[in-house]
């Protein structure tokens, strides 16, 4: 049987990468096969997230870890101009580059998309910035957090007619920088080899961000006012949204889209003379009496746990669903099913589980991850095996702080 | 600045037969932007994403949603009735001559209708068949329906997501159905990568559930650390300022690590003198004790119009952003000249300004096009391609297969 771990075997990907979006898109690369390789620097160049937390060793940080599973790591100072001229070298052996650093920061290091393609016109290179490689704000810092509210996402990420935005607490675009840029990475693998020509790929995140908004813009384009929030109202579905039910803090979701549904759930909720009340008789009639009808959803909800409502309304074929923490996806029988969790007992950071992808193969294997190999512990090895430098040299260069 | 180029695209000659409604097109959209042939395949009424809102003017038409207009655009149209046995000929027909094809029926119904992975091989060997449902193709959930909230809900992104005193808050559109499209979208490029390399077909089996579930380390937090994350409105779990602060004119969203905060500081030459503390370069610390430097940083915020605040802390190298509505991001200066966004015009809908791909490759743009009227390519795809006879095609049409 094949497997996906060999998906993109002989595949070579250097990566400067730090945080959550290009390290992940490296790992997601990796975990598919690619030979990723991590190149990063004591010497100002470490990756963020090896100091996230607590632990003192770098390789320890687990937040690290869950980003850069089944990277290689190649520590090299890319200020020194031996560090420099051994990349453009590793260029010239591999297939692709992958960065998220800020525009011009590895140009001014003498490894622009010219440099590193002179010894290969076939090499591929995918950068993630912030806001782009050109244009007026292309130097701005950014991060997924503000990236979300730069686009409107903010604005959007509300309950209707609050006093103030909301959004998230979180870096929705890290994730959509993450998973895009694999996606266009091997599309531009298959460009190159089917073209023969090298490309250049400028993903901005903001870019991203806002190809996730696009029916909104066309709203505000084509209708010429300025969409608003809508929390969990869906216009089509009543009742529709989220719900408390019995517990601390225990929610579930519920939405009813036809006339089908509607005398499901009356059924479900032990309340089968609402199916023919004038009120609710259809889906417009529901649409005007959403209030009514989130009332006496809360009333049922509440005498219940989120997973007897949703095993009972999807048993009956109604849409529902847990909101679910943490500690639920961990224990999730459907994530389970599809071995949804790579388990570690390493002995830096004890036992834990990771999620793995979005994504199964069917008919095919999938190995374990493999967790990131130790900082600089693969420097001999690609400097020796891939461009054939001898010990001597290497351990030259570790003491030149070259390597370091 | 950037070109915008129609010609020019970076996987040109592969097809695809988009059979999805509204859970997966976004998913053959990046594909049309990637530069593939993407053939809706929609049923005789017409994709069910033609009645969601918004539509044109508030008027609900089967040309006027805005939701199918941007899901859909540059890929063509045909309709089919696959459940008749003619109709399910020609999309056997139509798949002996694609490369993909994308869909997220329940699971089990394309078998039920004698169109299963095995039969689709047969008229097309090396097949790529990716299915994109809420929970997968098997397993005690796949049969579950799956709306968007849904799919946020059971991801584990809804419970952490809104104001903590509030019922949690679904993000804006169906960010689910998007984020798992892109994973299927990713699953297709690994199977064409392992197509051209090896030889091979595969089946690809998307789950919204289960491309959520890798979101903001909700997961991995409780797994590695024994801790469930909770809503915190816009609050950052390990960092402060790291929130939406009040300016005068609405908000501007702050990231501050511990590189950034002695710069700040230094910016905001009033600063009260506590804040001068050496401990307080400690993020964590900072995050600790939230509430009281939020505070003291909304007093300086509050002196700003947002969009002024942040130009003055990106020129000191801090990534501060202003809260955009979606016009206040349209017209911004920098994503203008990106040229992100390009006039298409529509018959129906008219020209407006729409999103193109979210990549630009060698300084091109591909430029976006606008989407089909519903069975635009009939006669194109069935007669111009297929070879079907047009007095076919109108008996077809005739009997409600087409």
């Amino acid at each position: 049987m094949h497997s996906t771990n060999e998906i993109l075997k002989g595949v070579r990907i250097l990566t400067f990468t730090t945080g959550y979006a290009g390290p992940f898109a490296g790992r997601l690369l990796a975990s598919y096969g690619a030979e990723v390789i991590k190149i990063e620097s004591r010497k100002g160049g470490l990756d963020t997230f090896r100091h996230y937390g607590q632990h003192k060793d770098i390789d320890a940080a687990p937040r690290f870890i869950e980003c850069n599973l089944g990277v290689r790591s190649l520590s090299i100072n890319l200020k020194h101009p031996t560090g420099a001229k051994l990349i453009r070298e590793l260029a010239g052996r591999s297939d692709a580059v992958l960065q998220n650093f800020r525009p011009r920061v590895l140009d001014k290091l003498g490894l622009g998309d010219e440099e590193l393609r002179k010894s290969n016109p076939k090499l591929v290179i995918v950068k993630l910035p912030g806001f782009g490689s050109e244009g007026p704000k292309s130097s701005y810092g950014t991060w997924g957090f503000n990236l979300t509210a730069f686009s409107g996402m903010t604005y959007l990420w509300n309950h209707p007619d609050q006093d103030r935005p909301i959004g998230s607490q979180g870096v929705y675009p890290d994730h959509l920088g993450f998973i895009m840029g694999p996606t266009i990475m091997v599309a531009a693998l298959l460009h190159s080899r089917l073209t023969g020509k090298g490309v250049s790929i400028d993903l901005a995140q903001i870019e991203g961000t806002a190809y996730t908004l696009g029916v909104t813009y066309l709203d505000a384009a084509v209708n010429g006012h300025d969409p608003q929030p809508k929390g969990n109202r869906d216009p089509q579905a009543a009742p529709h949204g989220c719900y408390r039910c019995q517990g601390e803090d225990r929610w579930c979701v519920i939405s009813v889209r036809n006339d089908d549904e509607w005398r499901s759930f009356c059924r479900i909720i032990g309340k089968e003379a609402l199916i023919n009340d004038a009120r609710f008789v259809d889906r417009a009639a529901r649409a005007q009496h959403t209030a009514e009808l989130n009332a006496l959803t809360q009333q049922w909800t509440e005498t219940q746990s989120a997973e007897q409502v949703m095993t009972k309304l999807q048993s009956a074929g109604v849409p529902a669903g847990v909101v679910q923490t943490g500690a639920d996806l961990l224990q999730d029988a459907q994530l389970r099913h599809r071995n949804y969790f790579v388990s570690f007992s390493d002995s830096l950071i004890g036992p834990f589980e990771i999620p793995r992808s979005g994504i199964l193969f069917r008919g095919m294997s999938e190995e374990p991850l493999r967790l990131p190999n130790r900082f600089g512990s693969d420097n001999d090895q690609i400097l020796g095996e891939i461009l054939g430098y001898d010990l001597a040299t290497i351990d030259q260069w570790r003491a030149e702080e070259v390597l370091t | 600045m950037t070109n915008t180029n129609n010609a020019s695209s970076l996987l040109p000659g592969f097809r695809v037969l988009d059979l999805t409604s509204s859970m997966g097109a976004f998913c053959g959209k990046l594909l049309r932007d990637l530069g593939m042939d993407v053939i809706k395949v929609e049923p005789p009424g017409g994709d069910p994403t033609r009645s969601e809102p918004p539509f044109a003017n508030g008027r609900e038409h089967r040309e006027g949603s805005l939701r199918f207009a941007y899901l859909n655009a540059g890929k063509r149209s045909v309709t089919l009735d696959i459940t008749q046995e003619s109709g399910r000929r020609l999309l056997l027909d139509l798949v002996a001559r694609s490369d993909i094809v994308l869909e997220s029926f329940e699971p089990g119904y394309l078998s039920t209708h004698d169109l299963g992975y095995e039969v689709l091989l047969e008229r097309r060997p090396k097949l790529i068949l990716i299915s994109l449902t809420g929970f997968g193709q098997d397993g005690p959930y796949a049969h579950y329906k799956t709306p968007d909230i849904v799919g946020t809900a059971m991801g584990g992104l809804l419970y952490i997501s809104g104001d903590p005193k509030l019922t949690p808050c679904n993000p804006p559109e169906t960010q689910s159905y998007y984020y798992a499209s892109l994973f299927a979208s990713y699953g297709a490029m690994l199977a064409l990568w392992q197509r051209e390399t090896r030889g091979i077909g595969a089946y690809v089996d998307a789950s919204i559930q289960a491309s959520m579930a890798l979101h903001e380390h909700v997961a991995f937090n409780y797994s590695a650390e024994g801790r469930v994350m909770k809503r915190a409105g816009s609050q950052h779990q390990h960092n402060a300022p790291a929130n939406l602060f009040q300016c005068k004119n609405g908000w501007i969203a702050l990231f501050v690590t511990q590189n950034h905060w002695p710069i700040l500081l230094k910016v905001w030459e009033d600063h009260p003198v506590e804040l001068d503390d050496p401990k307080w370069i400690n993020s964590n610390l900072r995050r600790a004790h939230a509430d009281y430097i939020n505070a003291q940083v909304t007093s300086y915020t509050c002196r700003f119009l947002k969009e002024d605040l942040a130009e003055l802390l990106q020129k000191h190298g801090i990534p501060g952003l202003p809260v955009n509505s979606p016009s206040d991001f349209m017209k911004d200066p920098h994503i203008q000249a990106r040229g992100f966004f390009s006039t298409v015009t529509h018959p129906v809908l008219g020209s407006f300004s729409q999103p193109g791909s979210p990549f630009v490759f060698d300084g091109k743009r591909a430029a976006p096009s606008s989407a089909p009227l519903m069975g635009q390519h009939n006669d194109e795809v069935f007669c111009g391609e297929l070879g079907l006879e047009r007095g076919k095609l109108e008996e077809l049409a005739a009997s409600g297969v087409i």
